[in-house]
């Protein structure tokens, strides 16, 4: 039973995660730091709730499939954890190649003071 | 303000027409459906009644589809032949996105494998599996480079190659059964039905082998000379 609370406790955080990240890329004013929202979104909005799918699932005797389900969860989220920062970073390095602004105080890419 | 009342009626749309048109279950079956859901597990040994169509029940329609799309392929490459195919190397992104990549890439291929070989059993396919196992060099071009794809063995000559292979073993397959009496595409009594236990539904464990190196293989060659054709990455 505890096991169930703790996995909706995980899902209830992602979707403050999610509700977090998307008033983020609204409010945020540019490309960088819309991208720390988007990050905020998947890890903690699609990493986190899918651990808590998995652990209530394996909390719930009378579920058809239980060890597939909480399997596969685990996998997707192990994934994600592993895809997501490589895919921020592939896009903030290439808007930094094709010369997208933000307010930088240090620039280490071209190494020069702001 | 118009927006909010547009995206309120584009939200509200959905309900209203799912409450005034509710989904009703049809109370018949085609008997052509009926058919094919009650003969697929005993007749093809495949529990997967898609695949059993697909390679079974409608196996020719199935060759020649391949046939066409092998012929498709080839004349892409047939316009592009004059193209110099060059792996170039170009400017890379940094270390964690080219790791992740060909973690990924790795993943990619287990991934297509498992659909390719479980076809018969589970959804999926030599179809779906090529189509997955293709996006592993794309990425890998995409995320590294044509020299990189180059030095794990992946080159232009050996995936037709592998494609031409794959619509050999397509056509052989198909003419077994000829060969033994039967008639083309035929399935059952020339082909082994189980290995340990597990279902292999005949031929169609076969088909989607040689289907899922053909359309892997396929692609494959398509997104090389695609990446080439755009001039690869302008750096």
């Amino acid at each position: 039973m505890i096991l169930l609370y703790i996995g909706a406790g995980l899902m209830i955080i992602g979707a403050l995660c999610d509700l977090l990240a998307g008033i983020g890329m609204l409010k945020f004013r540019n490309f960088y730091l819309r991208l720390h929202a988007a990050t905020i979104g998947t890890v903690g909005g699609a990493v986190v709730p899918l651990i808590g799918v998995a652990l209530a699932a394996l909390d719930m005797p009378g579920l058809p499939g239980r060890f597939a389900i909480a399997g596969a969860s685990f996998i997707t989220a192990l994934i994600i954890l592993l895809v997501a920062p490589a895919g921020s970073t592939a896009l903030a390095y290439a808007a930094h190649r094709s010369g997208v602004e933000g307010n930088f105080y240090f620039d280490h890419l071209r190494g020069e003071e702001r | 303000m118009k927006r909010l009342i547009f995206g309120i009626i584009l939200t509200l749309t959905p309900f209203v027409v799912a409450y005034l048109y509710p989904l009703s279950v049809p109370s018949s079956i085609h008997s052509l459906g009926e058919f094919y859901l009650k003969n697929s597990l005993t007749s093809v040994r495949s529990p997967e009644v898609v695949t059993s169509i697909l390679w079974d029940y409608r196996g020719l329609d199935t060759v020649f589809e391949t046939a066409v799309f092998f012929l498709a392929i080839m004349g892409g490459l047939a316009i592009f032949r004059e193209l110099k195919l060059e792996y170039s190397s170009w400017e890379e992104f940094p270390l964690p996105v080219k790791v992740v990549t060909k973690v990924t890439a790795v993943l990619i291929v287990t991934v297509a494998a498992s659909l390719a070989l479980h076809g018969q059993l589970t959804p999926g396919g030599g179809f779906q599996g090529g189509s997955t196992l293709a996006v592993a060099p794309l990425l890998v071009i995409g995320a590294v480079s044509l020299a990189s794809l180059k030095r794990t063995g992946i080159t232009l000559e050996r995936a037709v190659l592998i494609r031409i292979l794959g619509l050999t073993g397509i056509v052989i397959l198909a003419l077994i059964p000829l060969a033994l009496g039967g008639y083309a595409v035929q399935n059952q009594p020339y082909f082994p039905s189980e290995f340990l236990g597990t279902l292999l539904g005949g031929s169609l464990l076969w088909y989607n082998i040689f289907e899922f190196l053909a359309v892997g293989a396929g692609f494959t060659a398509v997104f090389l000379i695609l990446a080439v054709a755009g001039g690869g990455r302008d750096d």
